[in-house]
């Protein structure tokens, strides 16, 4: 038998067995492991490698390309979970492409055998090839013009500016704070001095816990709807509002952000964004309308104390503003 | 490397690569932050003995008094403001009186395109004398050994050098529309300009009189020079001296620049407090100059590659296939060097740019630039595939390669996995019901990628793999004969494997330390992908000695999709040019010099991605066309002497032993 096609039996039936016979088991419904399916994924190209050199099938480098091309293909589509949205299944698709093209090109060798085929099939000697070619072509180029052109009812992406650059000062209650080197007030001690290492690990010193509990309670009674009881961005309401509400826990919000932003973020709201982070989009209040400004100090307190993260500090940089020469 | 002899070139190899960590170190070490702290204190010194001089002259009868302001940048050994005596009008308010339009464009975007076509030209005409330099060095140090190759060299030099006289009289057109634009479009801003820069202007003027001199001297005397030894290396240090000049031609105009976007020498009112150095050297000055000397390298191995690549794929007999062929791999290897410490020094730039103002470098990496930032990250990954796919091709036309070929997939499936984390944004555009799929805005996998512990791990990553795909291609046709041959190759196999470890963990690490100190774990990334570059290229090299050659290397057979992988990195190298460049001094909005004089023109605003696109690519067309312009200029005067085959086919010196 042929041994190309017995490669790509190979893969079509393993590929068959392995997604519906297998991959079920290392999906079940309750949540497990979260690595299961990656784990999975690893089998079935363990599975494919191994079975090819067990029986020296040698696909021609086409083949391989192909195989290749679709494991990732299989991969962003079925196995990473949860589903990515399509612009960066795209962006990871074509990136994919590229690398699948890099192994068919690294030698004019292979690249030659790669083209071998294609080149038949364009000339006329695989006829069946030729037939089938141009004829599943126009209908494929007319099935992506219907899908392009048939009415969606989605509204349209935006890009947005998550992490706007701030404004030199803000002004909330009446007082003018220069963000760059505004603290908060409660994470200064007698000596002045800005506890920029892990002061949550300092749980016994109980004023600082004090102002935790405090920025906790009237984050639960304010904040929490929205962002959250676990400060993950997926509070009761979050799931109506497009931009969601903030993932506190992810490592890209607060943690990369100093305390000062997030109390103009927190102060201003949604109304207060620049025009590049769509301020017409935002649910946010602004939140100076109805807390004080401790209070709103605190529950930032509390937001880093909770996640674990910790504000960005610039002062033991070499990057003190201003400070070149 | 380029040559014959493997151990003269071999060192010069270290060379460069030295000469590219002089250029790094300082930036990447605390050097800079000790010259920083004693320029402080001679500073202070300076400013207090001024204040002091000036107090005793108020105190003097008849002395005119002398106004004294704070410095809007430098500030004292105590941390204060710097004081100078103002010597210069305070900033205009410009008004709509200060601004000249066209009907057919907006004045910005004029500018712009006459800016940047004179930037890609002067990029290009400064980097060709720097190989120039290098490859007429070599050629004097293989005469005596190879007299074909070293003649092979010269007349390498010498057509380079050629095209670069015709591209800089072009360089100086350029730069006379584009002063002519600044000074009858925006009058109002160039007056305040030429009252702060007045004697550096005239400097500049008088180093391009002594550019064009040096420069002249060197093409001209080519001929006369070349027989004699010593008259050679008068020749040769003569292309020092121009590089020199042409470096100091550089600094000069990108005070300008620099200015503009972080000022200093100057009080809040845009007075000139009368310390000429200080304004030139404002906090970017430094970066700049470094990024833009790399880039310019890059760019101009990236035409001279593309130049070869078309006479390649076009040439009429073997001979001129094999020269091209050869001629594609200098400019290459001059290109990838320069391309691979390229992002450091633009991380040096950026933490600059957040040292001068937070504010800055947020609307850079998270505000209004991000997405600008995203397309120049597919870019960069572009060049790298682009490179690694040339020396994977490269590779293969070499006897002996085989033995390598079979680790290119692994290489390739390390650059797709790093770049897939490289590009992965944070914030993903997506519709309503995708962002319900998944469960929120970030997503659980890859969401984490989306951070600059992720990307800096992948970015190294994927510069540790080229360097190691470069260190395969030296050695593609050697046989290792040195005694300490397993010594060497574990010694190489445990820089790499440690390297990348220690990115992957100071990676992953970098997750759970604040954000202050995560920025810190930068460096001993950045110190474990130089070390790969610069012990594993050394202990290469040496192990080359006494080496057995499987065979000479095929010129003339390189494939055509390493060929067209030169186009692609030439083609990539302009539009990111271009795009870092908008970039830059886009981030200035509606400043002409931040915070100081306000651009109140009607083209204050920042276009939008799809509208600099369209711009970017306009340029970079625009440009290659000129640059063929002038290749077919420079042609024209070629004298087509037959090439003398030499006795074997030409073999870079990496290649044989």
């Amino acid at each position: 038998m042929n041994k190309s096609l017995v490669s790509f039996l190979v893969f079509v039936v393993g590929l068959a067995v392995f997604h519906n016979a297998i991959f079920p088991i290392f999906t079940p419904k309750e949540v497990g492991w979260i690595l299961n399916r990656y784990v999975y994924f690893l089998l079935f190209v363990a599975y494919l490698i191994i079975t090819n050199l067990a029986l020296k099938l040698k696909p021609p480098i086409a083949m391989m390309g192909m195989f290749v091309w679709l494991i990732g293909f299989y991969f962003y589509k079925f196995v990473l979970y949860p589903p990515i949205p399509w612009t960066l299944f795209i962006t990871y698709m074509v990136m994919w492409s590229i690398g699948t093209f890099l192994f068919i090109s690294q030698d004019p060798e292979t690249f030659r055998e790669f083209r071998k085929p294609i080149v038949k099939t364009i000339v006329g000697e695989y006829k069946l090839a030729r037939i089938i070619v141009f004829t599943a072509l126009p209908i494929l180029v007319g099935m992506a013009t219907y899908n392009a052109i048939y009415p969606s009812y989605l509204e349209p992406v935006e890009l947005r500016t998550v992490h706007p650059a701030p404004p030199a000062t803000t002004k909330v209650h009446g007082k003018t704070y220069p963000l760059e080197s505004t603290n908060n007030p409660f994470r200064v001690d007698e000596q002045d001095n800005y506890k920029d290492s892990f002061p949550f690990l300092d749980a016994d010193k109980q004023e600082y816990m004090k102002y935790v509990t405090e920025g906790g309670t009237i984050f639960f009674q304010n904040c929490h709807y929205c962002h959250g009881d676990q400060l993950n961005g997926l509070g009761m309401f979050s799931h109506v509002f497009n931009p969601t509400p903030a993932n506190f826990i992810d490592p890209g919000t607060i943690a990369m952000l100093q305390e000062a932003f997030l109390f103009w973020r927190v102060s201003k709201g949604g109304p207060g964004l620049p025009n590049e982070s769509t301020p017409w989009s935002s649910a946010m209040p602004p939140w100076e309308e109805h807390l004080k400004t401790e209070e709103i100090w605190k529950v930032i307190l509390f937001e880093y104390w909770y996640t674990g993260w910790h504000p960005r500090t610039f002062g033991t940089e070499s990057s003190t503003a201003g400070g070149g020469e | 490397m380029l040559g014959k002899n493997t151990r003269s070139i071999g060192a010069l190899s270290l060379g460069l690569v030295l000469a590219v960590a002089i250029y790094l170190v300082p930036g990447m070490t605390g050097i800079a932050d000790a010259k920083e702290a004693f320029a402080e204190q001679v500073f202070a010194e300076e400013a207090f003995a001024k204040e002091v001089q000036a107090e005793e002259a108020v105190e003097g009868e008849g002395e005119p008094e002398i106004e004294w302001s704070q410095d809007v940048f430098y500030k004292d050994w105590e941390g204060n403001p710097l004081k100078g005596p103002v010597s210069g009008h305070p900033a205009p308010e410009l008004g709509p009186t200060d601004y000249n339009t066209y009907e057919f464009a907006p004045s910005r975007i004029i500018l712009w395109v006459a800016n940047q076509q004179h930037l890609y030209f002067g990029s290009f005409v400064l980097a060709v004398p720097i190989f120039c330099m290098i490859i007429e060095f070599i050629g004097i140090r293989v005469k005596d050994e190879d007299p074909v190759m070293a003649a092979k060299y010269d007349r390498l030099a010498h057509d380079l050098m050629k095209v670069s006289l015709t591209a800089y009289s072009w360089t100086a057109i350029l730069g006379g529309v584009l002063l002519f634009t600044f000074i009858t479009l925006f009058p109002g801003f160039f007056k305040y300009m030429a009252g702060i820069f007045r004697p550096v202007m005239h400097v500049y003027a008088l180093m391009f009189l002594a550019e064009s001199g040096v420069l002249y001297v060197y093409y001209y005397g080519w001929d006369k020079m070349k027989e004699d030894k010593f008259l050679k290396w008068v020749h040769c240090s003569l292309s020092v001296l121009l590089n020199l000049i042409g470096t100091v031609l550089m600094y000069l105009a990108n005070s300008w620049a620099t200015f503009m976007q972080a000022p200093g020498g100057i009080d809040s009112q845009g007075r000139f407090l009368g310390n000429i150095w200080h304004v030139i050297h404002s906090t970017l000055w430094n970066p700049v100059g470094v990024h833009r000397i790399l880039g310019n390298i890059v760019f101009g191995g990236g035409i001279v590659g593309a130049y070869a690549a078309y006479h390649y794929l076009t040439a009429k007999n073997e001979e001129e296939r094999a020269h091209y062929d050869w001629v594609c791999y200098v400019a290459m290897f001059i290109a990838i060097f320069g391309l691979i410490p390229l992002p450091f020094a633009g991380y040096w730039l950026m933490k600059e740019v957040y040292a001068f103002r937070q504010q800055m470098g947020i609307t850079l990496m998270g505000g209004i630039m991000a997405w600008l930032f995203i397309i120049q990250a597919v870019m960069i990954g572009l060049l790298f595939f682009g490179a690694n796919s040339y020396l994977h091709n490269g590779m293969s036309r070499v006897k002996g390669s085989h033995r390598y070929m079979k680790y290119c997939k692994y290489m390739v499936l390390l650059l797709i996995c790093c770049f897939t984390m490289w590009m992965t944004p944070h914030t993903i555009v997506m519709t309503p019901a995708e962002l319900k799929a998944m469960g929120g805005a970030q997503h659980p996998v890859v969401g984490h990628f989306g951070v600059m512990s992720a990307k800096n791990t992948a970015v190294n990553l994927m510069i540790t793999c080229t360097v190691l795909c470069f260190l395969l291609y030296q050695r593609a046709n050697k046989k290792i004969t040195v005694p300490w041959a397993t010594v060497g190759n574990c010694w190489i196999t445990a820089i790499f494997i440690g390297a990348a470890a220690n990115i992957i963990f100071l990676g992953v690490y970098g997750y759970f330390l604040p954000a202050n100190q995560r920025v810190g774990l930068s460096v001993p990334q950045v110190t474990s992908t130089l070390t790969t570059l610069f012990a594993g290229t050394a202990i290469n090299i040496s192990m080359f000695k006494d080496s057995e050659s499987y065979g000479d290397i095929q010129w003339g057979t390189q494939s055509k999709v390493g060929t067209y992988a030169i186009f692609l990195l030439a083609i990539s190298f302009t539009w990111l040019m271009g795009l870092m460049g908008y970039i830059r001094s886009a981030v200035r909005l509606f400043w002409h010099v931040t915070e100081v004089v306000r651009d109140n023109s009607a083209d204050a605003y920042t276009l939008t991605i799809g509208e600099a696109g369209k711009m970017l690519t306009f340029n970079a067309l625009f440009v290659w066309v000129q640059f063929v312009v002038v290749f077919w200029v420079g042609s024209l005067t070629a004298k087509k002497i037959p090439a003398k085959a030499p006795e074997g086919v030409p073999v870079p010196a990496q290649q044989q032993q």
